[in-house]
């Protein structure tokens, strides 16, 4: 009799207090999904001045990203590529996230030589279909 | 003799409240991260392969861009503005008509967008980008 009262004592101090435990699972699930996705992405590096348009639309998910710089180099995870090399970068990127989208971050002042390789390099590399041309949205 | 006994629940459990914190603001941190990313884009298609052998042949509206990021569509000087004018014109007069913009190589990109902007204010979904010969 009297261990039976004792335990719906405690029982009862227990339901008082708000049990934190669950939420700090959601939590902690939450942020280990979002530290994982912050690192998926390798950001191409340069800082590339986008042209201004009306017309475009947001690409999501994002996979890959390539930027030309004002100087016509290529750039992939931080690091200027060779030309001979893209290729090989691209597969590379492509196996770590296999399903999201490619874009080419090009500097306005680049040239079209640039691009237009580039895009030759990526259409035979990942299939031929449009590629999208970041641009500044304002 | 209540307040007193819930004093004593309070102490006895562990106090995860500052824990709880850290972990809230570092969620907030990621979350914030991984919205940086967000591209706006347009879309140019790829240059036809080199060996693609010329299937039936499609009225063409040509817009040239020489080395001086001079703008020419079907070989008439035009401003970049007023090319979308000029692809609505021309679409009408031969429907479904595709748009090609034969760049030279050292044209500048920020003209070749530019005309790819004009181009879908024409509701042009395709536009191929190929160089001109030097």
């Amino acid at each position: 009799m009297a261990r039976r009262k004792r335990v719906t004592s405690a029982s009862s101090g227990n339901d008082d207090e708000v049990n934190l435990t669950p939420m700090l699972d959601v939590v902690f699930i939450l942020l280990i999904f979002f530290i994982v996705t912050a690192q998926f992405i390798k950001e191409p590096g340069p800082d590339v001045e986008r042209v201004a348009v009306d017309n475009h639309n947001p690409v999501k998910p994002l996979a890959i990203l390539i930027a030309i710089d004002e100087n016509s180099d290529v750039w992939i995870d931080k690091e200027i590529v060779d030309p001979n090399a893209i290729a090989f970068k691209i597969r590379e990127l492509r196996e770590d996230n296999p399903n999201g989208k490619l874009v080419v971050q090009t500097d306005a002042d680049s040239e079209a030589r640039a691009l237009v390789e580039l895009m030759d390099v990526i259409a035979e590399t990942d299939g031929r279909k449009p590629i999208n041309i970041s641009i500044d949205r304002n | 003799m209540r307040g007193r006994k819930q004093r004593e629940v309070e102490e006895a459990a562990v106090d995860l409240t500052p824990m709880l914190d850290v972990v809230f603001i570092l969620l907030i941190f990621f979350i914030v991260t991984a919205v940086f990313l967000d591209e706006h884009a347009q879309q140019l298609e790829p240059p036809p392969p080199q060996t693609d052998t010329p299937s039936e042949p499609v009225p063409v509206i040509l817009i040239r861009v020489d080395e001086d990021n001079l703008v020419f569509v079907n070989n008439r000087i035009s401003d970049i503005s007023s090319v979308r004018a000029n692809i609505e014109r021309l679409r009408a007069e031969t429907p479904n008509s595709a748009v090609i913009i034969q760049a030279h190589p050292e044209a500048k990109n920020r003209t070749i967008i530019r005309i790819r902007d004009q181009a879908a204010g024409a509701n042009i979904d395709r536009v191929n980008v190929i160089l001109s010969d030097v």
